[in-house]
């Protein structure tokens, strides 16, 4: 097994381990919630490398038949694959991110720009999904689904990552309320979360590549 | 290199071709003009924000309905086309075409909405309508431009219609966003200063829409 699965289950299993039993700020509304921190957040860094992969992996199919060669086609496949598992990601956050909502906030599901950001990023990778299975070519397929890919990100993030800051939020780090880092991220739960991320990121990435190889072992047969 | 006279060839065939089969235009303008009288009977005064949710959901339905047709011409005469011009201006050429239709349906459906559904009660009677106009005016472009790219992917998966909708709503959602709110700065009777950012906003996503398609419709479009 290669270094950094081996480093994604250590960081992983540490994470869970601390997450739970480590001592945190004891702070009014979150209390003991706040732990969710290193298991909620995570989810989100790990799709967005994962769709910042298959974005990648889309642009270099894009580049690969330029030089009349023939194109990659196998490059496209792990764009879809990586945008599979990142949707699981997606998932993920969101349920932890409900769970935690309903605990401080009080409600499971609230109209809040990260909440809509979420669903938006899912509407649009299942479109991208469903794009990919009208097609019956698979050059074609191919070359389609790259496209939409790419344009699609960048729309998704400038919704995610730009809008939210413009209207009023809850959800910390928006609208005038202080992300964790600002005040109540101490030195403490910083050691077990950024080691969270990382092994959540790794994790993400060895399940997609499995699955590619999963893929391009059915395609052979 | 860009041809601007290959790119005026492309916006006036389309026009051209709209002219000669005004139904394509006609059947546009009917379809806002029913869901807007439609509307019109289902509520009574609405207040500001339903009002301009309203506005919003038959702008952006009429915008799709005009997109969906935007790329319909027959792979012959793209055949024909794409001996001509360059992708690129072939692309300059349809979203230019598509939002001056676009434009001029979202402008008619709003002088109608206001029309049959009147302004909300509680907006002040000195509301400038320039702003609203200029808001509405420039997210209906910023909407086009968006669904021009979506519309050239789903004429490349044989056109459908359904497949278009599910394709460009989740992206026009940050114009929208946006748009939505220019247009209810400008209806509350907010100060120019204001709003102006938002109308930065909803330039730059036309922007934007317009150098991401340039970037990627000649991967799009070869075949």
């Amino acid at each position: 097994m290669k270094a950094w699965k081996v480093t994604g289950i250590i960081l992983v299993a540490y994470s869970m381990y601390a997450g739970l039993m480590s001592d945190v700020p004891r702070l009014v509304i979150l209390n003991e919630t706040i732990r969710n921190l290193y298991f909620h957040v995570p989810m989100w860094f790990t799709m967005i490398a994962l769709l910042g992969n298959s974005l990648v992996q889309s642009i270099r199919f894009l580049l690969s038949g330029q030089d009349g060669s023939k194109v990659n086609l196998n490059l496209d496949l792990k764009a879809k694959n990586f945008a599979e598992v990142a949707m699981i990601f997606s998932l993920l956050g969101l349920f932890t991110g409900m769970i935690w909502a309903k605990a401080t906030w009080g409600t499971y599901w609230t109209s809040d720009p990260k909440l809509n950001g979420t669903a938006v990023t899912l509407l649009i990778y299942l479109a991208y999904f469903v794009l990919r299975s009208s097609i019956e070519d698979f050059e074609k397929r191919a070359r389609l689904s790259s496209v939409y890919n790419v344009f699609a990100f960048v729309l998704m993030i400038v919704f995610i990552g730009i809008l939210p800051r413009m209207t009023e939020s809850l959800h910390p780090g928006n609208g005038g309320n202080p992300a964790f880092s600002n005040y109540d991220l101490d030195s403490g739960m910083r050691m077990v979360f950024y080691p969270a991320v990382f092994g959540w990121i790794l994790i993400g990435w060895w399940i997609s590549s499995i699955r590619h190889r999963l893929d391009i072992l059915k395609k052979e047969k | 290199m860009l041809r601007v006279k290959a790119i005026k060839t492309i916006f006036l065939w389309d026009w051209e071709l709209e002219y000669r089969r005004s139904s394509g235009w006609f059947i546009s303008l009917l379809f806002s003009a029913i869901v807007t009288f439609l509307t019109s009977l289902l509520i009574k005064h609405p207040s500001p924000n339903t009002w301009l949710a309203l506005l919003w959901m038959i702008l952006i339905f009429s915008a799709l309905q005009i997109a969906n047709k935007t790329f319909s011409a027959n792979e012959g005469q793209y055949h024909y086309i794409n001996q001509l011009v360059h992708p690129l201006e072939l692309l300059i050429g349809k979203s230019l075409s598509s939002s001056f239709s676009t434009l001029l349906i979202s402008l008619l459906s709003f002088l109608l909405f206001s029309f049959w559904i009147g302004f909300p009660k509680s907006s002040d009677y000195s509301m400038p309508l320039i702003p609203l106009i200029v808001s509405i005016s420039l997210g209906s472009v910023a909407l086009s431009f968006t669904l021009c790219f979506t519309s050239a992917i789903a004429a490349k998966v044989d056109g459908n219609a359904s497949l278009m909708s599910i394709l460009s709503i989740p992206l026009l959602l940050p114009t929208l966003l946006v748009s939505l709110r220019a247009s209810k700065l400008a209806l509350l009777g907010e100060h120019i200063e204001q709003i102006y950012p938002l109308w930065i906003g909803e330039l730059s996503l036309c922007g934007l829409s317009l150098a991401l398609g340039a970037i990627l419709f000649p991967y799009l479009w070869r075949s």
